[in-house]
């Protein structure tokens, strides 16, 4: 009998466990039937932990870890005040990495996969979202080493998706996307499936976006209708707050309207249509890594056989409309949003074990990987979406005679400034002495299979390899200090806050008085006599408080002008929009 | 490295994209950690890949399979350099769209900016079409190359190889352009 691996599902918001038996992924359950567990710690000041269903049920009464997904992999400077400055989290048993916390969930998947299959397991198959940095995954591995599994592979969440779909179907030929919006992450990919193999085209996404967001926004809105900022409140507070919004937003998404309710404060009416409005800039978000996707991967809509939505925020009515607009069809919604992610884990798991033979997966990079060269700029040395494993190399050579070393930053991401991508860590290249360029290292640069990278140095002289550390950037703490302080000095330049608002206030006038007329100009006639005095009117107010130099007044009546612009403004947008993804062949 | 011989590929220039796909996937199968294969080979077939799928890489790499060392600053067919200056100029319009829309401080002020975009797409899709224009009369030639043997018209191949190789910067930056644009309409 071959060895079992499972494969895991590690979700922002729940997680679950699958095996292959007889050629099919199964998710397995926990005693009571339950197959989908949810992603939540909880600690007591005496070492004490619950899991799962038996953490969650504290919530709200006391501190239940969640959404660990989010922080994970991820530096104190972009984790939004969740982590300490060294990357830990705080709870009632102390200070524990993100790792630390994900490994107690995957450590309850493990038993209750040991329970179901009566025998013990030692590895796994987990996912992570695709648009996962190298860190993040990193991180995500070690978690299921302190869980006591070998995680044989980390995939990505869209193509374990890919799989679930495209296992039944192994004998088409198609172009598909996978849109998975999850709990806290988003990715889109874009595969090719032929011959028994999954062949990766093109992925985007979002690591900061998903459920989680559109609850907080759900909550945001109540509480401003309350008067009361969600920023404000205390971390109980946040979770009643937040966990309502998650409640109003399940509801949305049967019902026309639902009441936001928090005891003791009172109700909040929420239409479907002010949700629509909340969620316009994510899905504004998700359309563009959609259509960048697509760009990347050279199709259009109609090059698409299929677009399987998965994870549970794709069950938003909303966002399936986008999807079918996007895309040009209707979505293939016969995957199960929370189990196809595992189920396809699954079915990695057997590709590794041999027990499903026949299919193959060739998956890419998301973000590009390069290095610093002089003048902060990034040289990208693998481009994104270089199906994976995959390597490059790059010769270094002394810039001055018997220079012992060179210190090279490794980044990984799309921008063009170095400083603006995200930074895997440095390392030192060795140099013997010699005169200048002539001591020569060659470094080779390696994404496995999991999209971890690796870093190989060698002497061309004598030809030797050495196995090149990447220390961690994790002075980040200071330069996020370095930034507070540019800012501070910059705001404090401005002593007089009147003459401040006046100037800010004046610049937005100077920018919006000939937009109005131009707008006008080219929108003008879809408008009603009732706006376009509205306009005018606010727009006489503005220029009378320029003349008069009346600070107050300038700041009140420029904001007027922008409210009362703002459906010309999108009329605007709109027309821009239909021309840019008009098809040239219609 | 010869690409040609590591995926079995015929040694021509005039190649179907089709049966190019075809024999990469094979030997992706073949060579691929997870069916027993190294990651080392998988990666040098990947390599090999993604230079026949390129004109330019490819015609560059023929060239090098005769043995003759290819210089990236010869002589440009006149065309290609002729077009340049056309290319850039819409590059041009396009990023200052993208950095203006960017600093612009209400919505009014975006959308205004916007009623450029159909124009700007319009050249971006003239300039990107007539790129692939060029692009294809320069890889006509492939064909004659073939028959005519790759030993007896290194010249031309070397001139067409530094063509293509501007056209195919050239097309990813308009592609970019491209992605630019929507990005900044929907999230900029």
């Amino acid at each position: 009998m071959s060895e079992v691996i499972i494969g895991i599902d590690l979700g922002t918001t729940q997680s679950a466990v699958a095996v292959v038996d007889s050629g099919f992924p199964l998710l397995l359950a926990d005693k009571e039937g339950r197959s989908l567990v949810p992603s939540a710690v909880w600690y007591s000041e005496g070492g004490e932990i619950k899991v799962g269903h038996e953490a969650l049920r504290l919530a709200g009464i006391e501190e239940v870890h969640t959404s660990v997904k989010s922080l994970i992999g991820r530096r104190a400077s972009e984790s939004g005040g969740g982590l300490t400055p060294d990357g830990r989290i705080n709870t009632a048993a102390g200070l524990k990495f993100p790792e630390e916390v994900s490994a107690e969930i995957l450590a309850l998947l493990k038993r209750i996969a040991e329970h179901r299959l009566e025998t013990e397991v030692t590895k796994a198959v987990l996912t992570v979202p695709a648009y996962f940095h190298d860190g993040q995954r990193a991180a995500t591995k070690e978690a299921g080493r302190l869980a006591g599994l070998e995680i044989v592979r980390i995939l990505s969440e869209p193509t374990a998706a890919a799989l679930s779909y495209g296992l039944d179907r192994l004998d088409e030929s198609s172009r598909v996307a996978v849109f998975d919006l999850g709990g806290g992450t988003f990715d889109i990919s874009v595969l090719e499936m032929r011959e028994g193999v999954f062949e990766v085209s093109a992925t985007c996404g979002d690591t900061d976006l998903g459920g989680d967001d559109f609850d907080e926004a759900i909550a945001g809105f109540a509480a401003e209708k309350f008067g009361l900022d969600l920023d404000g409140f205390d971390s109980m507070e946040r979770v009643q707050w937040l966990s309502e919004g998650r409640r109003v937003k399940l509801v949305l998404s049967d019902a026309e309207e639902a009441t936001f309710r928090i005891p003791f404060t009172g109700e909040v009416l929420v239409s479907r249509d002010a949700f629509l409005g909340l969620m316009k800039p994510f899905l504004a978000r998700m359309e563009s890594c959609c259509r960048r996707a697509m760009l990347d991967a050279e199709v259009t809509a109609r090059d698409l056989a299929a677009v399987v939505m998965v994870g549970g925020s794709s069950r938003i009515p909303m966002v399936k409309e986008r999807v079918a607009m996007v895309f040009e069809q209707e979505p293939d919604l016969s995957q199960h949003p929370d189990e196809a992610i595992a189920r396809g884990a699954a079915i990695q798991a057997g590709i590794l074990a041999g027990t499903v033979r026949e299919v193959l997966l060739l998956d890419v990079t998301p973000l590009s990987l390069g290095i610093e060269t002089m003048g902060g700029l990034m040289n990208v040395l693998i481009s994104r979406n270089t199906t994976i494993p995959c390597k490059a190399g790059e010769m270094f050579t002394n810039a001055v005679e018997g220079q012992e070393s060179m210190k090279v930053r490794v980044l990984q991401g799309e921008r063009e400034l170095a400083k603006d991508n995200w930074e895997l860590g440095s390392f030192e290249v060795q140099f013997k002495p010699d005169r200048r360029g002539q001591a020569r290292v060659g470094v080779e640069f390696r994404i496995d299979a999991d999209g971890i990278l690796s870093v190989l140095a060698r002497d061309v002289a004598s030809n030797v390899d050495t196995v090149v550390k990447i220390g961690s950037a994790a002075v980040d703490v200071q330069e996020t200090k370095v930034e507070q302080m540019v800012s501070e000095s910059v705001e404090f330049a401005f002593e007089d806050m009147n003459a401040r608002v006046f100037e800010e206030s004046r610049l937005k006038a100077e920018e919006l008085l000939p937009a109005v007329s131009i707008a006008l100009e080219q929108a003008g006639n879809f408008l009603t006599q009732k706006e376009i005095f509205e306009i005018q009117e606010a727009k006489e107010r503005v220029e009378k408080a320029i003349e008069d130099r009346k600070v107050a007044e300038l700041k009140v009546s420029v904001e007027q002008l922008d409210d009362v612009t703002e459906s010309l403004a999108a009329m605007l947008v709109e027309e821009a929009t239909k021309a840019i993804f008009s098809d040239p062949q219609d | 490295m010869d690409p040609f011989a590591l995926i079995n590929v015929p040694r021509k220039l005039a190649l179907k994209d089709a049966d190019l796909d075809l024999l990469l996937l094979k030997a992706s199968q073949l060579h691929h950690p997870d069916n027993g294969g190294d990651q080392d080979s998988f990666s040098k077939i990947r390599l090999a890949g993604e230079i026949l799928k390129s004109p330019a890489k490819r015609v560059r790499a023929a060239i090098e399979c005769e043995g003759i060392s290819f210089d990236e600053r010869g002589e440009i067919p006149a065309k290609v350099m002729e077009y340049f200056s056309h290319i850039a100029s819409v590059l041009q319009d396009v990023d200052s769209f993208v950095s203006e829309r960017s600093k612009a401080l209400s919505s009014l002020g975006k959308a205004v900016l916007d009623i450029r975009v159909p124009r700007l797409k319009g050249d971006l899709e003239d300039v990107t079409s007539k790129l692939n224009e060029l692009k294809s009369a320069m890889i006509a030639n492939f064909k004659i190359f073939d028959e005519r043997g790759w030993s007896n018209c290194e010249v031309e191949m070397c001139e067409i190889a530094r063509g293509l190789i501007f056209l195919t910067k050239w097309s990813a930056q308009l592609k970019e352009a491209n992605g630019k644009l929507f990005e900044a309409l929907l999230v900029g």
